[in-house]
Parts: C-alpha cells; structure tokens; sequence
C-alpha cells in the first residue's frame, strides 16, 4: 500500500538550520504535507549556502547546499515576508488551512508579528503549534542567544563528554539541534494523536537544553540522589573492561570493544588467539580487568592495530562479543547493512546536481505501509504558485504584483556563493577528502549518482 | 482533571534496558496504561545497573530503572513458559501496543511473532527495537550503547577541534539508547494516528544503528556531495570556532561568535580599539588565525566566572553560554522558573527529584509519577484476566509470573 501515516496533515515549517528543520523531516519522512516558509529578505543562508556539490557554488547557490538537500527533502517551499503586512494576511490564509505551525524564532518574535498561539487559535481553533528555543519561551533567560553549544552545554551533556583530562566536549555534528528537533517531533506526535482523538489543538514549548536534560536523566539523578556530580569518563564503562575505542591498522583506523562479563572475555581472548598475557593474574576477573584497564588497553591495542576495524569486528562477532568499527562518513555512506535496509534514498535534484544519496530521519519500517522517495528539497521559493494560487486560489496577476513588492518571489538575497576552504580543513585536519567519492558512490548506488534522468 | 494524550491506550512494555523503556516511558507520562512486563525474579536488567540510592545495590533504589519508568506498572512473566505465553497472548488481546527489544527471531521462538499477535488482535502495534534492525547482514550482531554509537558514524566527529586525529569518545552517558528510544516513541504514536483511521496496526521495525546515523543530519551527505569526511566541528566550514569549551575561573564557558563579525567581543573584553581588527570583523581572519583570536581572549576569560561572563556577553548579543555540570541545573534560575524538576514518592526510594517535561504541552501535559516495584501490579493485571488468588500464587510457584 503507498499509504503515508500521516497522510493529510499539513505543516507550516517556519525553522531554519538544523533543529526544527530535522524535526519537521521526521515528520516529512512519515508523510505529512510540508510547507516551508522562507523570505526573499531572509532565507535558510547557512544551511543552503555550505557544501556544494563538487565544491561548486554554482549560479544559484541558494539551491544546491547539501545541509538544506538533506533535512528538507520532500517539503514544499515557499517565500513569504512575514515582516511585511500582506505577508501576514496570507499566513494567516495558510493557517486555516492547515493542521500545524512550527517555528524556532527568539520567544518574542511571533509576538510582535501578532502570530501568537492566541493569535493562531482565533484564525484555526485547532491548529497545533511548536515552538522550539534554547531556553523555552518564559522564564528569565527565555532571550539568551544560543547555538547547539548552549543546548548541549547548558544541559549538562557537554560536561560529561570527553576525556577525564579534557576540556567538556562539543559534539562534532550538532547532536543538540537534533535532540531539540527529535523530542519537538515527539511532542508534535502526542499533541498530533491527542487531537486526532478529541479535535482540540494545542501549543508546544519546547526547550532544546530541557530536551538535551532529559537525554542524561540518569546522571543528573546521580547528583541530586548521591551528591556525585558525574566527571568525564571518556569511552570507559563503570565496571567492566576492556571497554574503550581502540586503534587499528592505518591512519585514524578505530575499533570499539566492549567485553561486559566473563564470558565475553573468554570469547574475546580467543579471537585473539589465547596470548600468553591474558591469563596473568592482573587480568583473570572483571574487577582486576578494571582496576589495570590501562595496561589491558595497551596490550589490546598492540593486537588491534594489525588489522582493520571492519575485520576485527568480524572476528569479535564471530564469537559473540560486542563490537563495531568506527564509521567515518564514507564509511557510513558505503555501508552494505545500511544500504540494504534503505536508509539512504538516491534523490535527483536535477541538472548540475543530479542523484546524490540523502539520508532518512524517521528509519523504521511499517509492515503493510510502502515507503515512498521523496522530492528532492525545494528551489528557492519553488511552490510559490502551487500554495498561493492553486491553495489560496490568488490570480496570477495578483502574485505578480507579490513578487514585484518583495512580498514572495524567486531569488533571495543572498551572499556571494564561496566554496568551502578545503585547504584549511586539510591543514588543520578537521577533515579529509576522497578525491574518488563519486565512483565510491557509483559502485554502490549504480552508475547515475551524479547524473539526472 | 488534566487532559491526557493517550488515556485510551495500553501499551504492554516487554522490553530492557534503556531504549524500549524510554520509549514506552513517553507513552506512560503523557498518559497511557504501560503495564512493564518484567522477568520473574530479577525483573528488567537496569533494576541491576547504576547507579542506585546512596550507592546500595537493590532491585527498587536503582536511578536509572526509575528514570526510565515513570508511570508504568510492573508484573512479571515468564513468556518463555507454554502458560507464560498464553497469559501473554490474553494481555496482547487487550493492548494497543507492545514494545518489545528481544534479538530478532526471539518473539517467534516464543510463539509470539508479530504475525500471531494480530491475528489475535489486528489492531495491535508491535514496536521492536534492536541494534541493527530485523533484516541485514549485522542483524545479530552483538551490541552495546558505545558499540551502536561508532557504527552510526557519529563517534568519528567526536574529537576536540584541537585534536583533530585523537582518539574518538562516545557521546555522554548513554545517547545511542535514547536518541532510538525517542525515535521509536515517535514512529509508534505515528502509527497510533494512522490507526484512527485504518483500523489496522502494523509492525514497526527500528534499527539502532540507523537511528544513530540519522542524527548526522546534513553532515554526513559532505561525502557525496564534494567527498569531505569530518574528523570534527570544522572552522573552515562554519567560519567561526563554534562552541568549543574554553576554560574560564569556576569552570568553561562556550563562545559562538557568530556567523558575521563579532566587533562586541572586543567590547566585552575592554578593548574597543580593536572592534575593527579582522580578527573580530572578519569570520574568515578567525579561520585562519584560531590561536590569535585565542591569544586576546583567553586571558579576558581566565579571570571571570561563567554566568557573569555569559550575561555580560548576551546583554552584547553575544552567543556565548555557561558549560553546566549536573549539579549546577538545580540552582539554574531560568530551570526552576520552568519548573523543569519533577518528584515523586517511592515506597524504598523516598522522595525523588528528577528531570521532567522534555516539551511542555498546553493541553495535555507531562506527567510525574514514580516507577513501580517489580511485580507490583500483579494482583491487578491478572486479576483483571479473571485470575484468581490461588492461581496466581500457583504460577508464582511454577515460575511463570
């Protein structure tokens, strides 16, 4: 059956970035009706202007980023200058036709434009809305400006990351907007169903370091039960060993292991061939595994950096211990076990670009409801007809006339396209580059990656 | 009496550990009937993990059995047993939804495959939550939280900017097992909605590996659209250092100076001449240059604490935010003004302080509760099924519940 769960539902998505974007894919992924709004005067600048393909801003910069591809697949996208009276008059229009509205602008601009949950409600009364910020909507911080680094570091996550003589580390690929987005899709869903059953709308706050609080609730207990206000452990565990990330063959090569009980060390020892080491006395039980962890690590290091990580996960799996490589994106990219269960979908996004494989947000599988590739994320300002005449039923003329007065229209402003500095990554080794990347691709995805139909 | 969002569903909790039981927790807090079916005798496997009350190791003071198992009720059963599994085909009859994280094939080998349970009841969901999912080549692979959380691709970021090619560190506590567990609550209550309609459950297979990979949001498509593969947050991408943590007087502080230039850090740290230095002006000097941006503010920072600073910085428009440790939430003004903790009364716990609404619904809000006792709700449960006294003291005996 091509039936989408949330076949019907129409979201009006005002975010921007990572966290409300991914939030409302979550809910692209399982079917929804998306209209996302962005403005001539402001668009989505960060997330459609980094990473081109090939490095290549290209004429239209704005529609070929690939952080803006990925978390708006499959949405419709429209201009509209909120900012602007005619501009609200046709949200409005929108709003009644619509099901939610979701935006992660500060707590007071909603307010001003006179597009508050009171507001909204008059126009649709159960109309669902989502706010999403740092800090929540009241309170006496609600206008602290704040990134990723707030949502994770005000939530006590950044503090118990990294290692014990490290500074508290950021995660390096904005882990907080997504638990923001994530918890805001969940809540979405409840107040989703709740109105489903009762046909009464409601409004959502969602605060991005409440949710990133929520993520770490056992620690955060531990403190107010015990006293204990948890360090970093880096990857060690609480008791048992080995437990940790561990070198293997080649350059910045990583395996994880992690042995949780006798038994597991038996397999373990085994797979590695019985040396003579792991049958001293320093090591013969799990509390003695913990307490010389450090020269246990050494020695299993000394045996995981003769192969690679892909191969002593296989060994290890072979006799049942818990233990994966360490993916980089490449790797990820390429993995069989992913390909096959379809977390990638190849999208087109037409000539320049052409098929490049996208991540999903929502991976389960439903028995007896087909999955379905969506659109490829939109142009700038590409619905602009479909949603304000077809929708809204203004003529033609009339959107004309919009687009003359920067109401809506079909070029941002927008900065100069730059391609990403690739030489100061290399130099400062935050990354590397496969020069091969789209015949890797090729190999797995078939010959098109690249192309267009 | 405050609304509640899923007054109508029974959920059947089969799962252990932290995934399953944070997803069913969502379902118990904002207002289901979620009846944790635990094992006999030992019960769910977090009731033995840390950490626990004063550090005493007990099947009722265990945190993160709390934590994760608000509002739920708790029997126990053995479904392995030929009577186990009926008693569990009778609960399945009556429940909107089952969760359930056992190895692929487990349910079948118990006879209880999805296939079984809806033709008992066509309208049943079944939610089942492994590390890789019901079908592919890793599909019985072994698995932990640090294992799943380097196969999603996320552990390879996970190094300082500084440190670009040091060793990888897992993600805080246990992310990989909530990041599924929120995901799996989401894809439940989506197929909760399309139930209304439909009148048909359905099987939800999550994988979490996959679950783990989807939190890369755009980041992990740089390989396929110009072939970079990140080792961490990179300036050259951002066109700022964004976030890392700096070391202030009482602890660190973050610094995000912004996607244009960021002439009021100079005002913040006294220096106004300098507004105009590309250091401060130009996003692309800063890239360039991290340590002699380092240089001029490090020094500033050293002798400050971090909420002074960040006041000060944010009164700027500055996005620059306090580095908080667990046991600074308690005393963050803008947490209590949200009432963001919750409490609850435990029979052996005592009162019990812990973390609340991760969104705040007008209509139906959050729930706080406590967690049940192991097998507390047994009387109840199987009474309901018609169960007498004495038949249950039998099954006690032989094992089953």
């Amino acid at each position: 059956m091509g039936y989408k769960l949330l076949d019907g539902i129409r979201v009006l998505d005002l975010t921007m970035v990572f966290a409300g974007p991914v939030s409302v894919k979550i809910l692209a992924d399982l079917g929804a009706d998306v209209i996302k709004i962005e403005s001539v005067q402001r668009s989505e600048v960060y997330t459609r202007a980094n990473v081109y393909p090939e490095n290549e801003p290209g004429e239209e910069p704005w529609n070929r980023g690939c952080f803006f591809h990925t978390l708006n697949a499959g949405k419709h996208g429209v201009s509209l200058n909120l900012g602007s009276e005619e501009g609200r008059e046709l949200f409005k229009r929108l709003v009644k036709i619509s099901d939610i509205v979701i935006e992660n602008f500060s707590p007071r601009v909603m307010d001003n434009w006179g597009l508050n949950y009171e507001e909204l409600k008059k126009i649709k009364p159960d109309i669902i809305m989502v706010s999403m910020s740092g800090l929540g909507h009241y309170g006496p911080l609600r206008d602290f400006y704040m990134y990723v680094p707030g949502m994770e570091g005000m939530s006590g996550l950044t503090f118990v990351t990294g290692y014990p003589d490290e500074p508290p580390l950021l995660s390096g690929y904005a882990y907080g907007d997504w638990v923001t987005g994530a918890n805001a899709a969940a809540a979405l869903l409840t107040a989703l169903y709740y109105r489903k059953t009762t046909g009464k709308g409601q409004y959502v706050d969602v605060a991005g370091r409440e949710a990133a609080c929520c993520h770490i609730g056992e620690i955060i207990m531990d403190c107010f039960l015990n006293g204990r206000n948890r360090m970093r452990v880096g990857n060690q565990h609480s008791s048992a060993s080995p437990h940790g990330c561990y070198r293997c063959k080649g350059e910045d090569n990583w395996v994880n292991i992690a042995v949780e009980n006798d038994e597991q060390w038996q397999n373990f020892c085994q797979a590695m061939g019985n040396p003579p080491w792991t049958k001293e006395a320093r090591f013969t039980d799990a509390p003695n595994r913990w307490r010389n962890r450090k020269e246990l690590d050494k020695l299993i290091e000394d045996w995981t950096s003769q192969y690679d990580h892909y191969e002593i996960m296989g060994l290890l799996q072979k006799t049942g211990v818990p233990s994966g490589a360490v993916l980089n994106m490449k790797e990820v990219n390429l993995d069989s076990h992913l390909i096959e269960r379809g977390f990638f979908q190849v999208i087109d996004h037409g000539e320049g670009i052409g098929k490049r494989p996208l991540a999903i947000h929502m991976p389960a599988q439903f028995s007896g409801i087909e999955s379905f590739i969506h659109k490829r994320a939109p142009c700038f300002g590409q619905d602009n007809e479909y949603v304000f005449c077809e929708l809204l039923g203004i003529s033609k003329e009339e959107l004309a006339r919009l687009e003359q007065e920067k109401v809506l229209g079909g070029t941002p402003n927008f900065p100069p396209g730059r391609p990403t500095r690739t030489d100061l990554i290399e130099e400062q080794k935050a990354g590397w580059f496969d020069p091969d990347y789209l015949s890797e691709l090729r190999g797995k995805y078939g010959e098109d990656i690249g192309l267009t139909d | 009496m405050v609304a509640k969002a899923f007054s109508e569903v029974r959920v059947l909790d089969c799962t252990q550990g932290v995934a399953g039981s944070y997803c069913a927790k969502w379902l118990a807090d904002f207002g289901a009937e979620v009846i944790k079916v635990e094992r006999p005798g030992d019960g769910d496997v977090t009731r033995k993990m840390g950490p626990f009350l004063r550090d005493e190791s007990h099947p009722e003071k265990s945190v993160t059995f709390f934590y994760l198992n608000t509002n739920k009720k708790s029997i126990t059963l053995n479904f392995r047993s030929e009577t186990g599994s009926k008693i569990f085909k009778k609960l399945a009859q009556k429940a909107d939804v089952v969760v359930e994280n056992f190895k692929p094939g487990k349910m079948s080998e118990a006879g209880l495959s999805y296939d079984v349970l809806n033709e008992i009841n066509p309208r049943l969901i079944m939610t089942s939550i492994t590390p890789f999912g019901q079908t592919g080549p890793y599909r019985d692979y072994e698995a932990t939280n640090l294992t799943v959380y380097g196969l999603g691709g996320a552990m390879y970021t996970m190094r300082a900017g500084d440190k670009p090619m040091g060793r990888p560190v897992v993600e805080g506590g246990l992310q990989a097992e909530y990041v599924t567990g929120v995901l799996s609550f989401i894809a439940t209550v989506a197929a909760l909605f399309q139930r209304v309609d439909t009148g048909r459950g359905t099987w939800i297979d999550i994988s979490a590996m996959e679950c783990v990979a989807s939190t890369l949001m755009g980041h992990v498509a740089e390989y396929p659209y110009m072939g970079l593969i990140r080792r961490t947050n990179p300036f050259a991408i951002h066109g700022y250092p964004i976030g890392y943590s700096v070391p202030c007087k009482d602890g660190w502080i973050s610094l995000t100076p912004g996607l244009g230039g960021a002439p009021n850090i100079a005002i913040l740290i006294g220096k106004p001449e300098l507004q105009d230095d590309p250091l401060f002006a130009k996003p692309s000097a800063r890239m360039d240059n991290p340590e002699k941006f380092d240089a001029l503010i490090l020094p500033w920072l050293e002798k400050r604490d971090k909420w002074k600073i960040a006041k000060e910085a944010q009164e700027l428009r500055l996005a620059f935010t306090p580095v908080l440790s667990p046991g600074e939430l308690l005393e963050d003004e803008q947490i209590q003004a949200r009432k963001f903790f919750a409490n609850a009364k435990h029979p052996v716990m005592g009162e019990v302080t812990y973390p609340g609404a991760a969104a705040k619904l007008s209509e139906t809000p959050w729930q706080e509760g406590r967690a049940p006792l192991l097998g507390e709700h047994n009387g109840e449960i199987y009474g309901s099924l018609g169960y007498s006294k004495e038949e249950l003291i039998k099954l006690g005996t032989e094992g089953v519940i």
